[in-house]
């Protein structure tokens, strides 16, 4: 026990060393993680840039691009006129919200005045989102100069100063603003409203099942080279040396996930400290399940070569299987072959803990499955592990 | 023989059909360094393996320090120690994490380990190399290492096979002479060669392998006498006459 737990200690230090064998575990999902953080601005649904040109610049249309530019996920960008037209032209942007000349000086004369949608077709996904928020600000903004020339209406011959009027009328609009009438509530009935929460987990699982079946290939090269013959020539037996490799999966496999799941609480604050124990302790058991499965696959595999392509191609089935990239739909047949990919259970049981706070207890029936695959793999693996060909 | 530390009777072995040893029986007496001629393919390192329990022989027995290598191979595994013909190393460590991690394996505790393991470096004239990584080694150094490791431990029984092949003059001279030194401290010896002048000075008897089975076994200066007037033929022409001229894969 105490040799094979040095050999594993070696399989780790060996891990740490290999610069190659660590750019593919942690580099390529930290770039992974990376591109998903530039691609969904680290948070919520909607993030996009709205292109300005202002015409006017007027007190009215300073007001209309500030409160744009208080829209979540929103980012406004000012334009002159020939650029806007330009990178219109060359099909650069989609969408430009032109503020006509005079629109300020209309709006305060006569109530009413026009914002100009320059785009390209329909503007695409991101235009008509952005057009639909722009309208809701204007009709926001006609409202409150309706009340305010309301007020000052109704409150003319008072006496009252009109200044003293339109501070008091700001300060109750930005009260009803802070304390809107109707609110609106979100409430999840599945999924999660955060999208790096969905694919935070997938990708994880994915890069574990990755890392750990293309590691296999550490094995075969070691019976090649002839260090597991040595090893045998010592006092290690073959049921140590089997178990050392075992568990040199597991540690390689939960350094690189402690790894990658402080990086994701760190960056994405994805988790609560007790969600990120919980998650660390489940994907411990899942990498238990993939070590097994990884030994299968160093005993079956007689070149490296061999072990590194039956390693990619069961890793893809299984994250495709497993609604890694996609959602799989209910009572279709990926969804019934999705079942057989350990990979499900992964991501399924791990979205739950990250997006929706759930225990251990809950994913209870995933993390059966995981050990039974353990199980079932460790035994299938021992009865065929050969560490030299033609030996005990 | 009541002296005899390595008794091999009747030892079989086949790979699907392929006889590899066929018939093998030998004795090495305590102390002594016995060599294993023969072709590539002759079967030597099939017949090393059976002895360093590594492969089960399909019959036949071997008796190696009172015990059965096929009933109690880790009662065997206490008292070897092997020099394998590839370079089992790992190349991410340095020299001296290899030995202690091996020195581990054969049940030193972390201090005895290490305590060797620079020993055996001093003994290898790569003590100043100890925290190198392996990687960036020369084949010779390579080979000084692979022998390190077999030494660990303090083995009663030393399986070489081809310690030296494919290095430099210095680093085949500094092996020998390692071994001559082993050989004068009473360390049993299996060795195995291509270099007949090696086996020649170093080995008490030879066994010359060919097909699966020993042809001939004796001392140097007996199997020499067989073919002419030791004086004047060496042990190559011996190995050439009994084995043949022509090529082997």
């Amino acid at each position: 026990m105490k040799r094979a737990l040095i050999l594993a200690l070696n399989e780790v230090r060996l891990y740490l060393r290999d610069k190659g064998d660590l750019a593919f575990t942690l580099l390529l999902p930290i770039v992974t993680f990376a591109l998903m953080y530039g691609a969904f601005g680290g948070a919520s649904r909607f993030n996009a840039t709205a292109y300005v040109v202002d015409e006017d610049g007027g007190m009215y249309a300073r007001s209309l691009v500030e409160g744009l530019g208080r829209v979540e996920g929103v980012k406004v960008s000012m334009l002159s006129t020939e650029k806007a037209l330009a990178r219109l032209q060359d099909a650069d942007l989609n969408f430009v919200l032109f503020i006509p000349a005079g629109f300020s000086e209309r709006l305060a004369s006569e109530g009413r005045a026009e914002l100009v949608f320059r785009q390209r077709g329909n503007g695409g996904q991101t235009g008509q989102v952005l057009g639909s928020i722009i309208r809701g600000i204007a009709r926001d903004m006609e409202r409150d100069i309706g009340i305010y020339q309301k007020v000052r209406s109704n409150l003319a011959g008072t006496g009252i100063a009109v200044e003293t009027i339109d501070v008091v009328v700001t300060r109750l609009l930005e009260e009803e603003r802070g304390n809107p009438s109707v609110r609106v509530k979100e409430e999840l009935t599945g999924g999660t409203g955060e999208l790096v929460n969905q694919y935070v987990p997938s990708i994880l699982t994915m890069y574990v099942l990755f890392a750990l079946m293309v590691g296999a290939r550490a094995i075969v090269e070691e019976r090649r080279k002839g260090t597991l013959e040595r090893l045998l020539t010592t006092r290690l037996s073959v049921g140590e040396l089997f178990f050392g490799k075992y568990i040199a999966g597991i540690g390689r496999g939960f350094v690189q996930t402690f790894i990658l799941l402080a990086l994701s609480y760190a960056v994405f604050r994805m988790f609560t400290p007790a969600s990120f124990l919980q998650s660390l302790c489940f994907v411990f058991v899942y990498i238990a399940a993939v070590s097994a499965l990884s030994l299968v696959l160093a005993s079956v595999s007689r070149t490296e070569d061999a072990a590194n392509w039956i390693g990619i191609v069961f890793t893809m089935a299984t994250v495709i299987l497993g609604g890694t990239f996609f959602e799989v739909s209910e009572g279709s047949l990926l969804h019934t072959l999705g079942r057989f990919s350990i990979n499900t259970y992964a991501n399924e049981a791990l979205k739950k803990i990250i997006a929706e706070g759930a225990s251990l207890g809950d994913v209870v029936p995933s993390l059966l499955i995981f050990v039974g695959v353990a199980v079932v793999g460790l035994i299938l693996s021992r009865l065929i592990f050969r560490a030299v060909s033609g030996a005990r | 023989m009541a002296d005899d530390f390595v008794i091999v009777r009747d030892l079989h072995r086949s790979f699907n059909g392929f006889k590899a040893v066929d018939g093998v029986s030998f004795t090495i007496a305590r102390g002594e360094i016995f060599g294993l001629l023969g072709p590539n393919g002759a079967g030597k390192t099939t017949t090393i393996r059976i002895l360093a329990t590594v492969l089960r022989p399909d019959s036949g027995e071997v008796i190696i320090g009172g015990h059965s290598a096929t009933k109690d191979p880790q009662a065997v595994r206490r008292i070897i120690g092997v020099c394998p013909q590839e370079l089992a190393l790992y190349e991410d460590l340095s020299a001296l994490e290899n030995l202690v991690f091996f020195g581990r394996m054969v049940g030193l505790s972390g201090g005895e380990a290490k305590e060797q393991a620079m020993a055996n470096l001093r003994l290898m004239g790569l003590e100043e190399r100890a925290k190198g990584k392996v990687a960036k080694f020369s084949g010779g150094m390579k080979r000084r290492i692979n022998f390190a490791i077999a030494l660990m431990g303090h083995p009663e029984l030393l399986f070489l096979d081809e310690p030296t092949v494919g290095i430099d003059p210095q680093s085949r001279n500094h092996i020998y002479e390692n071994i001559v030194a082993l050989k004068e401290k009473g360390m049993t010896v299996l060795y195995t060669t291509h270099y007949m002048e090696e086996a020649d000075r170093l080995c008490r008897r030879v066994a010359v392998m060919d097909g699966g089975r020993i042809i001939a076994m004796d001392t140097p200066y007996g199997l020499k006498s067989r073919i002419g007037d030791p004086a004047k033929v060496t042990l190559e022409d011996v190995f050439l006459h009994l084995t043949g001229r022509s090529l082997r894969d």
